[in-house]
């Protein structure tokens, strides 16, 4: 993970240059690790490779959202969450079949990547030149936003297809409706995380491990939809390590919370006089 | 894909389309979270939630007349109604909320007078707040909003079923095109805005500057795509 080196108990404030380098090699190499190793040994079960390459892309969009929305949008996390989706979807599924009419399916990432980052500066250039934002990281932020949501898209649809074939990708993600799923999850996995933890006391290093929490919660969903695409192996392989992902940095999520907080008491269930 | 003159008519309807997506969030009665505390006019939610919803009704709607007929007028007008029909629903039912759960008088605070019904304004607004409720002026400004949004779905819409021939891939498409003009135009509305009485609704030529470039870059991409197997 890209905040592994994080040690819980110091708010290190990791560079936003050094996670962009991170989210964006772990994301490429993850998702062609996962092709690579599915192509050669002729079966699906290395699709989760690209759920977990999804979460590199993750981290980069929340940090970038952290980055941006510290500046105050008015409009609400969300909003930004889900343009970093908009724009990924459009790069993907122009990446994919750019790469497909090429004949070369295996470039669909770089072009992918390529246009989200484009496309992402050029939105950057018009929020702050046209809308008048005048916040400073608006441009590298957007580039970093339209990235991560580009690459969270495509590690996750690989996850489900397995395969990096537009026509694969078509039929078992969009036709079948499960790109809503990775739409929302993902966009979750992107916003939810400063939405959540915004305010005076926000500190990176929480707010990234929940972002890496909510991809785990995407990449079980990602597990449901790949027993209907993937052989059950793969499927059930997928929907273990999300869980595994998941525990490991909500546990890892509430040590900084307590760390966080002033104190942390348990309320019990409901008062007696609310039954 | 070679650019001929219909290519050039798609590029176009999809960047008529965005406009419209971009002008019409203006007004829509977007209230935000003041608004779900019944302290702001508007519908209580976001911008982007309210356009994707209307925008995907009209969406919905559209293609289910594509799928009867290629025509593009009675796909356009499908579309509208559909996003009309949701954002009015939505409007209908908060107002209900506000009138006999909140029970806050419906007041804009940003006119003296109604300019449909021509009811006074100020009386009615709560010290400490900007109106509450959703009054017939916002109703009215929503629902054009909507029709708006719902046009510019189905024009999105339509020219990427005629290219690539797949619904689907075409609607998740026409998602990513609204969302990223309703976003853009939310965020020059600042978030909220009561409708085309508000004084923030005179902004609009900016958004149409920032979604006409946003859509021109997303309308060459779009009709290169092709439909899978």
């Amino acid at each position: 993970m890209t905040v592994g080196g994080g040690a819980a108990g110091a708010p290190a404030a990791f560079d936003a240059k050094k996670i962009r380098i991170y989210g964006l090699a772990g994301s490429v190499l993850g998702i062609y690790l996962a092709w690579i190793l599915n192509t050669v040994t002729g079966t699906d079960i290395f699709s989760f490779i690209g759920a977990v390459a999804a979460l590199f892309g993750v981290v980069m969009g929340a940090n970038a959202v952290r980055r941006v929305c510290g500046y105050g949008i008015g409009t609400g996390v969300p909003s930004i969450g889900m343009l970093s989706l908009g724009m990924g979807v459009v790069a993907v599924a122009f990446g994919l079949s750019v790469a497909d009419q090429f004949g070369m399916g295996a470039l669909s990432v770089i072009v992918t990547l390529v246009y989200a980052m484009i496309f992402g500066y050029v939105v950057g250039v018009i929020a702050n030149k046209v809308i008048k934002f005048n916040i400073p990281v608006m441009e590298e932020g957007l580039t970093d936003l339209a990235a991560g949501g580009a690459m969270a898209i495509m590690g996750w649809s690989f996850a489900i297809s397995g395969s990096l074939a537009f026509a694969d990708i078509v039929n078992d993600v969009i036709n079948t409706g499960y790109i809503a799923i990775i739409f929302i999850c993902g966009g979750l996995a992107i916003l939810h995380p400063f939405n959540a933890n915004l305010g005076p006391d926000e500190k990176q290093d929480r707010t990234l491990v929940n972002g890496v929490m909510v991809g785990g919660l995407s990449t079980i969903a990602t597990g449901i939809c790949a027993f209907l695409t993937l052989t059950p192996a793969a499927a059930l392989l997928q929907l273990v390590v999300g869980f595994v992902i998941w525990y490991y940095f909500f546990m890892w999520y509430y040590r900084l919370v307590k760390r966080d907080a002033s104190a942390v008491v348990g309320t019990g269930l409901l008062p007696p006089s609310a039954l | 894909m070679n650019f001929d003159a219909t290519t050039i008519i798609y590029i176009l309807e999809i960047v008529v389309g965005g406009l419209l997506v971009g002008i019409g969030v203006h007004f829509v009665p977007v209230g935000g979270a003041p608004a779900a505390m019944a302290q702001a006019t508007g519908i209580g939610t976001g911008t982007v939630q309210l356009a994707a919803g209307s925008g995907l009704t009209g969406l919905l709607s559209a293609g289910l007349m594509m799928s009867v007929t290629d025509n593009l007028w009675p796909i356009i007008a499908t579309g509208a109604v559909g996003a009309m029909i949701m954002i009015d629903a939505t409007m209908l039912t908060g107002s209900w909320i506000y009138a006999y759960a909140v029970g806050a008088p419906f007041a804009s605070a940003k006119v003296n007078y109604d300019p449909i019904t021509g009811f006074s304004q100020p009386p009615y607004v709560a010290p400490g707040t900007v109106g509450q409720g959703i009054p017939t002026i916002c109703y009215v400004s929503g629902t054009i909003g909507a029709a708006m949004g719902g046009v510019g779905g189905a024009l999105i819409y339509y020219p990427l079923v005629m290219i690539n021939n797949n619904p689907s891939l075409s609607a998740v498409f026409a998602i990513g095109i609204f969302l990223v003009n309703a976003v853009l135009a939310s965020w020059n509305i600042q978030g909220t805005i009561e409708g085309f009485h508000d004084p923030k609704f005179k902004k609009w030529p900016a958004a149409f500057k920032a979604c006409l470039v946003s859509t021109f870059i997303l309308a060459l991409v779009a009709v290169i795509i092709t439909g899978g197997a």
